[in-house]
């Protein structure tokens, strides 16, 4: 038998043996009512997207915010993962006043979340203060 | 001037000016980072920035939300006045030395920066963390005839962790818990923050 081919198909077979067993689940499968109960208050958001790839990774899909009993302004961002393998990002938000002032906060870390392949997270984030009228959320892909 | 030297003066010379121009490039070794961005050192074996700060805004955002948010604090000096908090004791079972206000001082920042909450410094156990406040404090309550103006919550809680590993693979898992009770012993509040990390050795990021 030649050795080289026997080697060469042998390494084929192993590998095509071994990849299967290392595969971790990718895709993530969910169901809902048809006709949601809640009803989210939506609003018109802008996005700047200066990251086509990490757009594909964690796309903002709706935003929704509400003001609470104690008028604290809430917002919760629904992000999707297009692609089909777990992704990691990192966001941060912003709280501006009426003035478009931007609020000093000790809310400021940049969080890190894990999203798998297909699968919609929801990101909230609540206004330091009752004077936050205006919000802005960043993403950053993971840093390493 | 000889043919030698013509030729090796030049590449001399050329040799030791890059060397230094690229030496003049190195930098410094040490930079500042954002300590809030996740370009912090983050390994396995300790809490690191990224994880107290991820763990205290957490909680922050569950205060905020759970119960500023819902207007459910009272106060004893009546409606529309901040309410106020003692810090208790907050058990540290993890196998690392700290200081709570890692955790703690973030969160009575946040707190105080909503105007609905203020916390009461001359309160705590092992003494006030203010003794001049304190002392301050009970002068002109007993200059005015006045009782001490007791805590309507307090904060406690505990800090734990759990230890695994898979071959090389190592994983640290870290437990934030935080209680706010009432003056009547009641848990108002819970909350609970649970970070795991995963690795083999301390590097930047996750």
């Amino acid at each position: 038998m030649n050795s080289p081919l026997f080697v060469l198909t042998l390494g084929l077979v192993a590998t095509a043996i071994l990849f299967p067993g290392c595969s971790t689940p990718k895709n993530v499968n969910s169901v809902e009512l048809a006709v949601p109960v809640a009803q989210r208050a939506t609003v018109a958001d802008k996005s700047i997207i200066t990251d086509s790839s990490l757009n594909q990774k964690a796309r903002i899909i709706g935003v929704n915010q509400s003001t609470g009993a104690g008028g604290l302004l809430k917002v919760q961002v629904e992000v999707l993962n297009t692609t089909s393998s777990v992704q990691s990002f990192s966001y941060r938000w912003e709280w501006f006043d009426e003035t478009g002032t931007i609020i000093e906060t000790s809310m400021t870390t940049a969080v890190t979340r894990q999203i798998e392949g297909k699968e919609s997270i929801f990101i909230t984030g609540i206004a330091p203060k009752t004077t936050a009228k205006d919000f802005r959320l960043k993403l950053i892909e993971k840093l390493r | 001037m000889t043919p030698f030297m013509k030729t090796t003066l030049p590449t001399f010379v050329g040799v030791s000016a890059l060397a230094l121009v690229l030496a003049g490039c190195a930098g410094p070794e040490v930079k500042h980072v954002d300590s809030d961005s996740s370009r912090t050192v983050l390994g396995v074996d300790k809490i690191n920035m990224q994880d107290w700060n991820m763990a205290a805004d957490d909680m922050i955002k569950k205060l905020l939300d759970e119960v500023i948010n819902q207007d459910k604090l009272q106060s004893a000096d009546g409606p529309g006045k901040p309410s106020v908090m003692a810090i208790s004791r907050v058990v540290n079972s993890t196998s690392e030395q700290f200081d709570n206000d890692m955790l703690l001082k973030r969160i009575r920042i946040a707190l105080l920066q909503t105007g609905k909450v203020v916390v009461d410094i001359t309160a705590g156990l092992g003494g006030p963390e203010d003794p001049l406040a304190e002392e301050a404090k009970r002068a002109n309550a007993f200059a005015g005839g006045k009782k001490l103006r007791r805590p309507d919550y307090t904060l406690s809680g505990k800090i734990l962790e759990d230890r695994s590993r898979a071959g090389n693979i190592r994983e640290a898992n870290y437990f934030f818990q935080l209680s706010l009770a009432s003056t009547d012993g009641l848990a108002i509040w819970e909350a609970e923050k649970r970070i795991t990390k995963q690795g083999k050795k301390s590097s930047v990021g996750f």
